[in-house]
């Protein structure tokens, strides 16, 4: 059996229903309800300040959220096969700290862009060869290796921030040469990228590996997926989209650099991811609630700012809105019953048995 | 197998969590060996090891300072100056470095408490030790210090902010404040000169918010964006620390609107230079930190060696008159400096 799943073969007489039963709806109850929360949100900040729904209001939010939910995009895929990443912060701050001297440097847009991503991408693939082939939870390699980032981080520093650097990456920004169309250049990239995404899990073979291995690592094994491989791939592509994201993080910042940058960065993406109803238990989950989850949490913080209340209030929304996410995964896990982990199984078979019919 | 799977993951979570709060604690060891090592290299009977402790340690004001505590060590031959300091302004990483100080017995042992509540019970556990101890940059009222160098005072800072700012708005409208740490004392001290000096000298303009954005830039200037949307008539903001000065600075410049709201802040010279050129920043209010680092290392000295303060004391040819307050025992550094586009060269930090 696990020969003719390795070797796809091509079968036209599928029958298609077969596909539909497998794949989940394309938007689930939780997105729904985010994109619910986050419409009575606006609405209700477009009644309380006009000047909310302006385009000088929404277009700095969503340049806001782009670095969040683009990392999100890479953190949904690690969560799904049942890992997670604690070192973005630090990766953000390695990323960040190069490619600003670099700008300092003088070196280009496109240049300083691609080294951004191939430092990202050096990171994600330390934590990807460690976790996948060193058997130990990906929690204790990503402390570990966010510990490294940051030493790592403040030796590049060196003990001072990085002064003068020149607007190239204003194509990022929130000025206006961040547009294109009237829509902030970053978001534009971060819908693109968790379009492409959300399309690849969902309807590809490696894809769908991807919930086999956080759904039962070692039945998705025993089928022929490449569990190691999906692993190692999680957390690349996470590193590579943390370099993407750290462009994105200086063009929002101001001229100077400090060692701040990017603290505290993992535990948003972690939020945004759970808030938009990945089950942090992995096997499931989607980048596109994700995205709504990053976009509800800096609409709440902007709010917050915006209707003149304290701060401090934009923490505790976010807490209760983890805590509310979290809690329906937990109870929707529950309610499942004893017949979980069959249906756990059956869940995985079912996804490789999709991957046999639509060869990739 | 399941709920212990389940289980697991659950406690990763929890400890993610902990480590993401905690995790600033770790983080410096790697430079710690390197300056402990050092520290007890040479001890002479006639020199006094100082130890400043600052509330982090890599950014450019707290490396001032201690440029300015090294000048002092050389022209006053007999200190030994030591400096370390967290990598995040974090108060229990803090606590750990001053507890190695305690255990190296140093001479005196100057701190400039994240959290000034939970620093005094340590700075009275340095006491019992036979320790100097004192406060600079932020003081810790109520603990057993025997001195605080200040760079300015609240009122001084607080009416130069105020001052620079409405004199560029003309005098009057409506300003917010973007604040970073919510308990920070100083910055609270500040704001509340600010706000009460605003009210009885600029009767016509206004404070309609403040706002906290920790010290991360990308949100201080974020809010700074939100701040001038909710009220469109804003025509002042003020960056109230070094990370929201230049964010509040780069808000205006985003939205197009420098000459229309105007910022100042206190930010360090080399990180507001391209904003004061630009104009969205009018001015940065500030002192000499390496005068501050300077007079800290002599106040370690003064009081290792156990020589009184005078009402005024010659400290070094830049500060021939600090003034010192018995009451408060307090050393002032002096007025706070305006830096404009003008003066901003002359400083390398």
């Amino acid at each position: 059996m696990t020969a003719t799943l390795t070797e796809p073969p091509v079968s036209p007489a599928a029958p298609p229903k077969g596909r539909n039963r497998i794949l989940p709806s394309p938007v689930t109850g939780q997105e729904l309800v985010l994109i619910g929360v986050i419409a009575v949100i606006w609405v209700g900040l477009a009644l309380a300040t006009p000047a909310f729904l302006t385009a000088g209001s929404v277009r700095p939010l969503l340049v806001a959220t782009a670095p969040i939910a683009l990392i999100g995009v890479g953190m949904t895929i690690i969560i799904i096969t049942g890992g997670i990443d604690v070192s973005v912060g630090g990766a953000i701050m390695v990323c960040s700290v190069i490619t600003a001297k670099a700008l300092v440097a003088e070196v280009s847009l496109a240049p300083a862009v691609l080294l951004s991503v191939a430092v990202g991408g050096v990171l994600g693939l330390l934590n990807g060869v460690l976790i996948a082939y060193g058997r130990v939870h990906a929690i204790i390699i990503t402390f570990g290796t966010a510990n490294l980032f940051l030493f790592l981080g403040l030796q590049i520093f060196d003990s001072s921030t990085v002064n003068g650097i020149p607007q190239t990456f204003e194509f990022f920004g929130r000025g206006a040469a961040g547009q294109t169309l009237g829509v902030p250049n970053a978001f534009l990239i971060t819908a693109v990228v968790t379009g492409v995404a959300w399309w690849y899990l969902r309807h590809t073979a490696g894809g769908r590996h991807f919930y086999a291995v956080g759904g039962d690592a070692h039945a998705a094994r025993l089928a022929g997926v490449r569990v190691q491989r999906r692993q190692l791939l999680a957390y690349l592509v996470t590193g590579l989209l943390v370099g993407l994201a750290s462009c994105f993080v200086i063009a929002q910042g101001t001229s100077t650099l400090d060692q701040s940058v990017g603290s505290g960065k993992e535990l948003a993406v972690i939020a945004a991811v759970v808030i938009g109803g990945t089950s942090i238990m992995g096997g499931r989950g989607s980048v596109l609630g994700t995205f709504l989850g990053a976009l509800l949490v800096q609409s709440v913080t902007s709010g917050v700012t915006q209707l003149g209340w304290k701060s401090q209030l934009a923490d505790l929304f976010v807490g209760i809105f983890i805590i509310i996410a979290v809690g329906t995964d937990l109870l929707r896990q529950g309610s499942a019953g004893p017949g979980r982990a069959a249906g756990r199984v059956r869940r995985s078979l079912g996804t490789l048995t999709g991957r046999a019919r639509r060869p990739s | 197998m399941r709920p212990a799977r389940k289980l697991s993951a659950l406690v990763a979570l929890g400890a993610a969590a902990a480590i993401a709060l905690t995790g600033c604690t770790k983080k410096n060891e790697a430079d710690t060996g390197a300056a402990a090592g050092g520290a007890g290299a040479s001890t002479s009977a006639t020199t006094y090891k100082v130890a400043f402790v600052p509330k982090l340690q890599g950014v450019p004001y707290f490396e001032a300072m201690n440029a300015g505590g090294e000048k002092a060590a050389a022209a006053l031959g007999n200190v030994e100056w030591l400096y370390q300091g967290p990598t995040q302004a974090d108060a229990a990483a803090q606590a750990d470095i001053v507890r190695s100080y305690i255990q190296q017995k140093v001479d005196t042992l100057i701190v400039a408490p994240n959290d000034p509540d939970s620093m005094a019970p340590l700075l009275q556990q340095a006491k019992a030790a036979g320790i100097h101890v004192a406060t600079a940059d932020t003081d810790a009222p109520n603990s057993v210090r025997e001195a605080f160098v200040n760079q300015a005072t609240a009122d001084g800072i607080g009416q130069a902010l105020t001052d620079s700012l409405l004199t560029a708005m003309g005098g009057s409208g409506k300003y917010a404040i973007v604040s970073c740490g919510q308990t920070a004392e100083n910055l609270n001290s500040w704001i509340a000169v600010q706000k009460s000096y605003t009210a009885s000298k600029y009767p016509n303009a206004q404070i309609v918010d403040v706002v906290y954005a920790g010290e991360d830039q990308a949100k201080a200037t974020q809010m700074a964006t939100d701040l001038m949307n909710a009220h469109p008539d804003l025509t002042g903001l003020v960056g109230e620390c070094t990370s929201s000065a230049p964010g509040v600075a780069q808000a205006v410049q985003d939205a197009n609107k420098v000459g229309k709201v105007f910022t100042v802040g206190l930010g360090t010279p080399q990180s507001m230079k391209p904003y004061l050129d630009n104009g969205s920043s009018t001015a940065a209010i500030l002192w000499d930190v390496e005068n501050l680092g300077y007079l800290t290392a002599w106040t370690g000295a003064q009081l290792a060696e156990g020589k009184p303060f005078a009402a005024t004391n010659d400290v070094s040819p830049d500060l021939s008159a600090v003034a010192y307050d018995a009451g408060t025992k307090t050393l002032l550094l002096g007025p706070p400096l305006a830096i404009t586009k003008d003066n901003v060269d002359k400083f390398n930090y």
